[in-house]
């Protein structure tokens, strides 16, 4: 099927997460069901259990992992930060 | 170069009343002390820290470059949220941040954090606590190059570490 744009979202890797994973950036479509999670978009990208110390944001906001996203969010997983 | 930056607060009072919250992130080396310059005002106290590239990794070895990236938007905001909530809570009034991203070489600066008050407790103690929130509060990430192999630095050093 192809991925209709009302139904997708963004997905956004960064540092080692983007290493592990093969890419930066990547159309996700939702899946079919009522509520859809930040968390449960991480599954669906197979990478294996969300590190506890991976956080997550929406639209450019951290939010927790059960923050429920909608078709065209930008979502961001973020690995612990070093900078400074 | 200068990346785009985010200066909601500075572009609604036209950059000409006063000044609170300055971020930016450079993806070409600066001169700390002519940004400082540029930046300071007549306030009685001030306070400045500039980090630079250590020479070695954080496992001893020699160090090649340091990577820096980071999330552009959400890294401005999270910086300018913190720089906010810290002039309140210390009683400061200014802040200055300058930040690095891309390849950096070793004594290369990496970071400028610089703050204004009316005393010097509240500047130093806003500086410390400003570069704090920037090291564990801001997306940035480091990755080490040495022998042409890069790696993730895997966190920050803690503030009381002597290493």
């Amino acid at each position: 099927m192809t991925k209709s744009p009302e139904r997708t979202l963004q997905v956004l890797l960064f540092a080692s997460l983007r290493d592990q994973a093969g890419w930066d950036e990547q159309c996700v479509l939702l899946p079919d069901q009522d509520v859809v999670t930040a968390e449960d978009i991480w599954h669906q990208l197979n990478l294996g259990p969300r590190p506890a110390s991976v956080q997550i944001s929406i639209n450019q906001r951290l939010v927790n992992a059960l923050t429920p996203v909608q078709k065209g969010d930008e979502v961001a997983f973020l690995p612990p930060f070093t900078g400074g | 170069m200068k990346l785009p930056s985010f200066h909601p607060l500075l572009e609604a009072e036209g950059l000409t009343q006063k000044r609170e919250i300055t971020i930016e992130i450079y993806s070409q080396p600066f001169d700390p002390w002519i940004q400082l310059s540029e930046w300071s005002s007549t306030a009685a106290a001030s306070a400045s820290f500039c980090g630079h590239v250590r020479a070695v990794d954080e496992h001893g070895s020699s160090l090649e470059a340091l990577e820096l990236t980071h999330y552009p938007g959400l890294c401005e905001s999270l910086i300018r949220e913190n720089a906010q909530r810290l002039l309140t809570v210390h009683g400061a009034t200014a802040a200055l941040v300058i930040h690095r991203v891309g390849r950096l070489s070793p004594h290369e600066v990496i970071v400028l954090v610089a703050v204004e008050a009316d005393r010097r407790g509240p500047a130093q103690r806003c500086c410390m606590a400003l570069l704090e929130a920037i090291k564990y509060e801001a997306p940035f990430w480091k990755k080490e190059w040495r022998n042409g192999q890069g790696s993730w630095v895997s966190g920050n050093t803690p503030l009381s570490s002597s290493s």
